[in-house]
C-alpha cells in the first residue's frame, strides 16, 4: 500500500535544484585587454643593452617606401584577411594586441609551472637526471627548479629587451607606421597609434621570446613554434602590421635571441650540476669548522639540487663583488642565538595560527608552481598592465627585476653551500612543516632573497607602490618561518642580502637611458 | 542510518580527500517519534596508493593514517520520512616531515523518504530516495593532501535505494547516488588543473557517481551483510608524476566491506565493520576499520 508524499518530494527536488546552481564549477581567470601606447620612447633606441653592443649592433635592410607597389600590395592582402576573420582570428588579434611581452611571460610562467617537479626515484634509491639531448624522455628537461626558473625568466627578458631596443632604432630611422595610417579602409582591431610599425615589435618579440623559450624549454619546441605563428599573424588579423613588417621583425628578433644563447652558453649554468664537485663544498665548510653540515631530507636522500649555480655568472655585477657581498657566518648550532631560533619554529609547529599556514601557503611557490621568481614576474606583470607601459619599456621593467631575481640566486646559493646549514627539521625531528622542504641548505633563504631583490627594483620603477613591494617581499621572507623550514635569521639575513643585489639592478636602470 | 558510516568509511578507505560527507544509501528506516543517536570510530590505513592509474608508494610519505570519530543522529518524522545529521572530527598522520591534520570537518543532514513498501511474494519490496548536503564547520587547511581532513566544499546529493527482503532475512539492496560538489577556495592563487595554470583561489573540485550493491541477513536483534561499492569523480584531472594530490583530482574506488550489528538491549546496538579498497585511480589503497554504539529512544507520544 504505497502513498507518495508529493509534497516532501517536490520540496527535496527543489532544494537540491538550488544547491546545485551554487556549485557551479566555472572558474574565472583574469583577463587582460588591450591598451593604446602610452609613450612612443623615440630615444629608445639608445638604451643601455645587456648582451647586444648597442641598439644598433644588427641592422636591416631598409623598409619599402609606403607609396611602394610592393606595399600597395600587402595593405590589399591585409583588407583581403580583414573581410575573412574567423572568431578565433579576432579573439587572437584581441589576446595578442596587447601587450605581447606580458603574454609570453605567461607563456614562460606555465612552462615554469608544467616542468617544476622532481624526478622519482629509481628501484635502487637513486635519482635519474633529466637529459637535455632527450627532453621529453623522463625525467623530462629541464627540472625547472626556482633557479633554473630565475634564469629562465632573465634570458627571456634580456632577449626581449635587447631586441626590442635594436627594433626602435631601427624603427625611428625609418618611421614606416602602421598601414591605417596610409590607407583608410584599414581598420585596426586593437587600439591604433603613432608608434612606427616597421620592424614589428610584437615580430620582434615573439622570435626573441619563441628561440629563447626553445632553447630552455626544449621539449616544447612545436608548441613554442604555434605560439609565434599565432601572435605575428595576430597582427595581420588585428591590421596592424603588413607581412613586411613581421617579416623584418622576425629576423631581427632571431639575430638577438642568436645572441643571448651564446651568452646563456657561457655562463657556467652548464657547470651548476656538478655533484662530483660536491664532495670539495663539503670539504671547504668542514674546514671552517662547521661540524653538523646539510643532509637531504627526501627519502632516499636526494643528490643537492645545483650545488654550484652559486658559480653562474651574474648580470648586474662580478664575481669578486658577489664573493664581498656573501652573507656572514649563521649563528653555531648548539649556540644560544641557533637554540632561540630552533624554539620559535618548535613553537610554531605546534602552534601556528591559521594565518600563519595562509601565509605560508600563499608564498609556498612549491613544486607543481611557477617558483619564487615566477611569483615576482606575475607581480611585476601586473604593474606593468596597472600602468600600461608599452612593450619597450614592459622589457625594461621585467629585465631589470629578473636579472636582479637570478643575481639573487646566484647569491643565495653560493651562501646555502658554503655554509652548508641544516635545515630545522634535519636538527630536531619534532619541527613539522606546512610546506615541503625544498633539497637544499637553509642559510639564507631563496624567497627572502628572490624577494627583497624583486622589491628593491620594482619598488624604484613604481614608486607608489614602493612600500607595498616591500611588505609583500617580508611578508614572503616570514612565510619560510610560519612554514618552519628556515630560521629567522636565514630569513633576515636572506632580506638584507637581497635588497643589496637589487640596487645594483637599481644604479643599472638609473644609467641606461629611460629616465 | 549504519550505512552512512560505512559510505564515510569507504570514503576513509579511498583517501581522506573524499572525507565530504555522503547521504546514507542502507534500506532502514526509524518509526515515527524515534531517535538514534550513534557514535562510531574508524580508521583507515595505506601504504600504496594511486598516482593517476599507477599505483606506487612513496617513501617521503610512508604510511598514511586516518582516523574518523563521527556523532550522528536520526530522527523518524513520520514513518515514512527521516530527517539525519552527522559530523565527523577527522585526524591525519603519515611517516612525512608535514605536519598531520585534525579537527571537525564537514556538517551533513539528510531527509530520507521511503515512497515504496509493498509486500512481494515470500518479502518486502521498498524503495527510497535521500537527499542530501553538507557544509564544511571550519575553514580547514584543504591544500595539504593527502593530509588534509577534507576539500572544504560544499556538497549536496540525492541518491536512490532500492532493496528486497525475505521474510526470513535474507536481504539485498542496490543504491546509486550523485554528488554535486562546489568550489572550494585554497590559500595560494594559482594552480595547475588539467595541465594549465590557473590565476585564481579557487578550485573546482569533480562531483561524484556512486554505486553498491549489498547482500545480508538480518533479523530484530543482528545484521550481518557485505557490500561492495564503486565510486568515481565525473571529471576531474590525475595526480602528475611524483606530484602531491589535489583537490581538482578524478578519485575512484571500488571497495568491498563486512559489516556486523548486534542488539544487546532493546536500545542499544554494537557494529563493527571492516573494508578494502581493491581498486582506484587517485586514491590510496586503504583498509579500513571501524566500530561503534548505537542508542535508540523515543520521544513524545
Amino acid at each position: 500500500m504505497k502513498k507518495f508524499h508529493f509534497s516532501y518530494l517536490t520540496l527535496l527536488c527543489i532544494a537540491t535544484g538550488v544547491i546545485f546552481t551554487r556549485c557551479s564549477k566555472t572558474v574565472d581567470d583574469p583577463v587582460y585587454e588591450p591598451y593604446p601606447e602610452t609613450s612612443l620612447d623615440q630615444t629608445a633606441g639608445n638604451w643601455k643593452t645587456y648582451v647586444l653592443t648597442s641598439g644598433s649592433q644588427f641592422s636591416l635592410p631598409a623598409p619599402e617606401a609606403p607609396t611602394s607597389s610592393a606595399y600597395l600590395a600587402e595593405v590589399e592582402d591585409l583588407k583581403r584577411v580583414a573581410a575573412t576573420l574567423t572568431d578565433e582570428q579576432k579573439e587572437a588579434a584581441q589576446f595578442w594586441g596587447g601587450n605581447g611581452v606580458l603574454r609570453w611571460h605567461e607563456i614562460a610562467r606555465e612552462f615554469a609551472a608544467q616542468y617544476n617537479v622532481p624526478p622519482n626515484y629509481n628501484a635502487d634509491g637513486t635519482y635519474p637526471w633529466p637529459d637535455p639531448a632527450n627532453p621529453t624522455v623522463y625525467p623530462r628537461f629541464p627540472f625547472c627548479n626556482p633557479p633554473y626558473a630565475s634564469r629562465a625568466f632573465a634570458l627571456l627578458s634580456v632577449a626581449q629587451y635587447d631586441a626590442l631596443v635594436a627594433a626602435w632604432n631601427l624603427k625611428f630611422q625609418h618611421n614606416r607606421k602602421s598601414p591605417a595610417h596610409y590607407d583608410n579602409a584599414v581598420v585596426q582591431l586593437i587600439p591604433e597609434n603613432d608608434l612606427p610599425s616597421w620592424p614589428s615589435e610584437d615580430a620582434v618579440v615573439a622570435a626573441a621570446s619563441r628561440e629563447i623559450l626553445k632553447f630552455l624549454f626544449p621539449g616544447e619546441k612545436a608548441l613554442i613554434d604555434e605560439k609565434s605563428a599565432e601572435h605575428k599573424n595576430s597582427r595581420l588579423w588585428a591590421g596592424a602590421n603588413v607581412q613586411s613588417d613581421l617579416d623584418a621583425g622576425d629576423s631581427l628578433g632571431r639575430k638577438v635571441a642568436e645572441r643571448i644563447i651564446a651568452y646563456a652558453k657561457t655562463d657556467r649554468m652548464g657547470q651548476a650540476n656538478n655533484q662530483a664537485g660536491y664532495q670539495a663544498l663539503k670539504d671547504a665548510a668542514t674546514g671552517r669548522g662547521y661540524t653538523d653540515l646539510w643532509v637531504s631530507q627526501d627519502i632516499p636522500a636526494r643528490p643537492p639540487m645545483l650545488p654550484y649555480f652559486g658559480n653562474v655568472k651574474p648580470w648586474n655585477f662580478t664575481d669578486s663583488v658577489k664573493v664581498a657581498i656573501r652573507p656572514a657566518a649563521p649563528p653555531r648550532a648548539g649556540s644560544p642565538e641557533f637554540e632561540s631560533a630552533l624554539d620559535e619554529l618548535r613553537d610554531l609547529a605546534k602552534n601556528r595560527t591559521s594565518e600563519q599556514w595562509r601565509i605560508a601557503s600563499f608564498w609556498a611557490d612549491g613544486v607543481g608552481s611557477y617558483t619564487p621568481p615566477g611569483h615576482w614576474n606575475r607581480t611585476a606583470c601586473e604593474l606593468i598592465y596597472e600602468k600600461t607601459l608599452n612593450e619597450i619599456r614592459s622589457a625594461r621593467v621585467l629585465a631589470l627585476m629578473s636579472t636582479a631575481v637570478q643575481d639573487a640566486g646566484i647569491v643565495c646559493w653560493d651562501t646555502k653551500y658554503y655554509y652548508l646549514l641544516p635545515r630545522p627539521t634535519q636538527v630536531d625531528r619534532n619541527v613539522t612543516t606546512s610546506t615541503g622542504i625544498p633539497n637544499f641548505p637553509a642559510y639564507t633563504s631563496g624567497h627572502s632573497t628572490f624577494s627583497a631583490a624583486a622589491a628593491e627594483v620594482l619598488g624604484y620603477l613604481f614608486p607608489d607602490h614602493a612600500a607595498e613591494m616591500d611588505a609583500l617581499a617580508k611578508e614572503a621572507s616570514n612565510s619560510r618561518i610560519y612554514g618552519c623550514i628556515h630560521y629567522r635569521f636565514d630569513c633576515e639575513v636572506g632580506l638584507e642580502s637581497g635588497k643589496k643585489v637589487g640596487s645594483y639592478a637599481v644604479e643599472r636602470g638609473k644609467n641606461d637611458g629611460a629616465e | 542510518m549504519r550505512n552512512k558510516l560505512l559510505c564515510t568509511l569507504l570514503l576513509l578507505s579511498a583517501t581522506c580527500s573524499l572525507l565530504t560527507a555522503q547521504s546514507p544509501t542502507d534500506a532502514l528506516m526509524m518509526p515515527q517519534h524515534q531517535i538514534c543517536i550513534l557514535g562510531q570510530y574508524a580508521s583507515g590505513t595505506w601504504d600504496e596508493y594511486w598516482e593517476g592509474t599507477n599505483k606506487r608508494s612513496n617513501s617521503n610519505l610512508g604510511t598514511f593514517n586516518a582516523t574518523n570519530t563521527m556523532l550522528m543522529a536520526n530522527y523518524g518524522i513520520t514513518d515514512r520520512l527521516n530527517v539525519m545529521a552527522g559530523l565527523p572530527y577527522i585526524r591525519t598522520k603519515s611517516d612525512s616531515y608535514l605536519k598531520g591534520q585534525q579537527g571537525l570537518q564537514d556538517l551533513s543532514a539528510w531527509l530520507k523518504y521511503r515512497p515504496l513498501a509493498l509486500s512481494a511474494g515470500p518479502g518486502e519490496v521498498r524503495g527510497f530516495v535521500t537527499g542530501g548536503a553538507s557544509v564544511p564547520v571550519s575553514r580547514y587547511v584543504n591544500d595539504l593532501l593527502p593530509l588534509s581532513i577534507g576539500l572544504r566544499c560544499p556538497t549536496a546529493s540525492l541518491r536512490a535505494v532500492f532493496n528486497y527482503t525475505f521474510h526470513f532475512g535474507l536481504y539485498a539492496t542496490a543504491q546509486a547516488g550523485h554528488t554535486w560538489r562546489g568550489r572550494t577556495t585554497i590559500d595560494r592563487d594559482s594552480y595547475l588543473y588539467n595541465y594549465q595554470l590557473y590565476y585564481t583561489d579557487e578550485v573546482p573540485v569533480p562531483n561524484v557517481f556512486d554505486a553498491s550493491a549489498r547482500i545480508g541477513f538480518i533479523k530484530p536483534r543482528f545484521q550481518t551483510e557485505f557490500w561492495i561499492e564503486r565510486n568515481a569523480c565525473v571529471t576531474g584531472d590525475d595526480i602528475r608524476y611524483n606530484d602531491g594530490p589535489f583537490p581538482t583530482n578524478k578519485m575512484e574506488a571500488t571497495v568491498a566491506g563486512w559489516f556486523g550489528k548486534v542488539f544487546v538491549t532493546n536500545q542499544w546496538a554494537f557494529h563493527a565493520s571492516v573494508s578494502k579498497v581493491l581498486a582506484g585511480r587517485n586514491a590510496g589503497l586503504a583498509t579500513t576499520w571501524a566500530a561503534g554504539t548505537t542508542y535508540f529512544f523515543t520521544v513524545g507520544e
